[in-house]
């Protein structure tokens, strides 16, 4: 038997439409049969508007200002009957008081985007020059959210198996070279999907997809006239919308299908989808900038501001969502579960997340409720929670992040240690072991595993890894700022000329040290994580800070993957080597290892013995455990010499039915890599300079 | 928005000419509910459409579980490019068999 609703019918009639009193929960819009329950929250507001309008028109069809008597408790809501769903487009309209100095913003002839919207109009195609005389910007819209996901749901990989990619949307296919035919969106990532599979990365990890405004700030560069942008995106406008400029079918308003669609087709290959979310500020800025939503709806709930109504900048962006608050905590919290729920989104990763766990007045929590709600929550249960662990206002907490037993880190410290021994710098042996068995200096002591530290020795943040390589200090005077923007700190060395060179014996240094980095990357425990384009050598000719352009100097140059193809062949060989090797992967610090070795030991040139002195370059790791269904041992054993001269390295001694085989080794940089290796009877090997080896222990055949 | 009934060998053709977006969707699917018969595959001739919104494909998609649940052949026909592009980034092609016309229907030589 259908059951039909009895309260399904208008009750009043408000500027030409048919309504009645709509229900507070959920936020946002919901469909009722036959119409739409709009709800929305203000504490301090004291009239709300519902103005709709025509995906077409400039001026509004309708205002229908909510009876008072629909509002329970903070929240107005109203079910507005007969609307053309596809075609609606709406926002809100809040009275209040205009106090800045008590907190309080309110204009009541300005029009509001839903905190909630599902979909924004607006920034339809990417690069579109706005109609700035349009007094509402981003127009909130309905979902239909009703896709055929045909039985898929996250994939739940196990944190420590994970090879994470992390890429920008456009910047990835943008390039004319890319060869796909929608580029620089969601659906040219699902054509690059055989390509991402054929690397054996299973998670990508996208940055910002929240519908943002790529011409917030926007600005021409003062020298060569370029238009720069808000190209990273990381100011979100709307935190449940995807941005339509990344869709080939956003001038549709086809977003959501399309991105779902791009989510789906990424598990059918085993790949998880991790999003970058920014949670610590909104596009709104301080009290100079425009008042698209939160602003205009509760200044004083959503944001931290000082007594005198000033915004605090821990963002060091203009403002600080004040994510402590109960309601702002719980918006949050609504928006992931959404994204997970509805996208099947795998894994979240919280961009300046030491914010998320301060006090409405700025100071850290030891118990901050927002990490703790997230880390327990029902539905984000199985989801990956990765903190970037510190801030702009000078919290850094990679080691100490709140994290419930499920948070990791992006391992910051992983990064600089990496980079140090990299290029030969002293006294590094000792952080470098650590950061080689998972940093258990930073995770072992409160509980946490190896793959809560996020390894990574390039990320978007700062130089690519051919750049690394090649330039010794950042050059950004494309991004307009007289190269003051961006990182000092890159611990980076160009190998003996900055930048560009003819030189070959510098050109192949460089290729040795980006086989080194991947190495030992990929050989560490904990989660990798590879910045797109770097498995060919992308280069962003010394930028280290491209948040602002959209360019061939930001978008991937596909052509490196023929010319660069012994790196990417290199990669792609050390993906799949990490794949086959548990013994990589172990998850816990307390592993008994195997029958004849520690779960993780350390060598240097004597096996067994380190030289941990100050200016001691060689270190080897051997990693093992058994396989319980073969009985047979697991082992790796990775040697590296990072002086700038060869050295002779001793093996360590196998069990007898156990012989080495070489299966890597940057120091032959015409051939680094052995597909099926021979065994290796010698007693030991002469390193080169620079180089890294590895060896896997293999049962000798009789 | 225009529809009609047709038919070509064995196929029951619907021909649609127009937009299909929300404002005429209800007329088409009111006319799929009506005329369409068991027993005979359906061709949806879509040679006349330039433009379908997102309500519009998602009656196509209606359409398509109406026919499995029919237990008969459905085909798309003449899918304007750009159509079957936003239909290929939104995940809706996979569903659908598309022809360039009538004559390339199976058994319909």
């Amino acid at each position: 038997m259908e059951l039909e609703r009895i309260d399904n019918i208008p009750t009043d009639t408000i500027d030409g439409y048919r309504v009645r009193p709509g229900k507070p929960l959920p936020f946002g819009v919901s469909s009722v049969p036959g119409g739409l329950n709009f709800s929305v929250y203000t504490s301090a507001g004291t009239s709300c508007t519902l103005v709709l309008y025509s995906r077409t028109e400039e001026s509004p069809l309708a205002e229908i200002r909510v009876p008072d008597y629909y509002r329970i408790g903070d929240v107005y809501s109203i079910v507005v009957y007969d609307l053309d769903y596809e075609d609606l487009e709406y926002g809100f309209k809040i009275d209040g008081p205009h106090e800045p100095e008590q907190g309080h913003r309110f204009d009541r002839t300005n029009v509001l985007m839903d905190p909630y919207a599902r979909v924004i109009s607006g920034r339809d195609e990417w690069g579109i020059e706005p109609n700035w005389d349009r007094s509402y910007q981003y127009r909130s819209r309905v979902a239909f959210d009703d896709f055929d996901w045909e039985g898929d749901s996250p994939l739940e990989i196990d944190d420590a198996d994970l090879v994470i990619y992390e890429l920008h949307v456009r910047s990835f296919t943008r390039n004319e070279n890319s060869g796909v035919k929608f580029k620089g969106t969601y659906a040219g990532i699902v054509e690059k999907i055989p390509y991402l599979k054929a690397l054996g990365i299973n998670a990508v990890e996208l940055m910002p997809v929240f519908e943002f405004d790529e011409f917030e700030n926007s600005r021409m560069h003062p020298d060569t006239g370029e238009k720069l942008y808000n190209y990273w995106g990381y100011s979100t406008v709307a935190f449940f919308a995807p941005k339509a400029g990344f869709a080939a079918s956003g001038k549709f308003g086809m977003q959501v299908d399309e991105f779902k669609q791009l989510v789906k087709e990424l598990h059918k290959e085993g790949i998880e989808v991790i999003l970058d979310v920014v949670f610590n500020h909104t596009a709104e800025g301080n009290e100079r900038g425009p008042s698209i939503s939160f602003k205009g709806l509760d200044n004083k709930i959503y944001y931290m501001l000082t007594p005198e109504g000033y915004y605090f900048n821990f963002s060091g962006t203009g403002n600080t969502l004040n994510c402590n608050n109960p309601v702002v905590r719980n918006l949050v919290l609504d928006c992931l579960r959404y994204w997970c729920a509805e996208y099947h989104i795998d894994g979240f990763r919280f961009d300046l997340a030491s914010i998320l766990g301060r006090d409405p007045w700025g100071a850290p929590l030891s118990n901050p409720p927002l990490l703790e709600s997230l880390a327990f929550d029902p539905i984000l249960s199985s989801c990956k929670l990765i903190a970037e662990a510190w801030d702009a206002g000078g919290l850094y907490q990679v080691g100490t992040f709140p994290a419930y037993g499920r948070w990791s880190e992006w391992n910051g410290k992983y990064r600089d240690t990496a980079r140090r021994y990299l290029k030969g710098d002293d006294d590094q042996l000792g952080e470098m072991a650590q950061r080689v068995q998972g940093s258990p200096d930073l995770y072992q002591w409160n509980g946490r595993s190896p793959a809560t530290s996020i390894n990574f020795i390039t990320c978007h943040d700062g130089f690519t890894l051919a750049d690394l390589v090649s330039f010794n200090g950042k050059h950004n005077e494309a991004n307009g700022e007289n190269n003051c923007d961006g990182g000092d700190d890159n611990l980076s060395w160009n190998c003996g000329a900055e930048g560009w060179t003819e030189d070959q014996g510098i050109k192949s240094l460089r290729m040795k040290q980006s086989m080194n980095a991947l190495t030992i990357l990929l050989t560490s425990r904990g989660t990798p994580m590879l910045l797109m384009g770097d498995e060919f050598g992308r280069s962003q000719h010394g930028n280290n800070n491209a948040y602002c352009i959209d360019s061939p100097v930001s978008w991937v140059d596909w052509s490196l993957l023929e010319s660069n193809h012994l790196l990417y062949d290199f990669t792609k060989n050390l993906v799949g080597f990490r794949h086959q090797h548990k013994c990589l992967r172990i998850n816990r610090f307390d592993d008994p290892g195997s029958k004849h070795f520690p779960s993780c030991s350390f060598h240097g040139t004597n096996p067994w013995q380190v030289n941990w002195s100050s200016e001691s370059k060689q270190l080897g790791w051997l990693m093992s455990c058994d396989d319980d269904s073969t009985s047979l041992m697991d082992a790796v054993y990775v040697a590296s010499n990072m002086a700038h001269y060869a050295t002779w390295f001793e093996l360590p001694s196998l069990p007898t039915e156990y012989v080495w085989k070489l299966c890597f080794n940057t120091g032959d940089i015409q051939s680094p890599f052995q597909q099926s290796p021979a065994p290796y009877l010698e007693s030991g090997i002469l390193v080169g300079d620079r180089s890294v080896l590895i060896f896997t222990a293999s049962p000798r055949e009789t | 928005m225009d529809v009609a009934l047709d038919s070509f060998k064995n196929w029951q053709v619907i021909k649609v000419a127009g937009q299909v977006d929300s404002k005429t969707v209800s007329d088409l699917r009111d006319f799929i509910d009506s005329e369409l018969k068991q027993g005979h595959p359906v061709a949806l001739e879509l040679t006349e459409v330039p433009f379908m919104s997102s309500a519009g494909l998602r009656t196509l998609l209606t359409l398509q579980r109406k026919t499995t649940d029919m237990g008969v052949d459905l085909a798309l026909i003449g899918v304007a490019p750009e159509i079957a592009d936003t239909m290929k980034v939104t995940g809706f092609y996979q569903f659908f068999t598309i022809f360039e016309s009538l004559q390339n229907l199976p058994g319909a030589e």
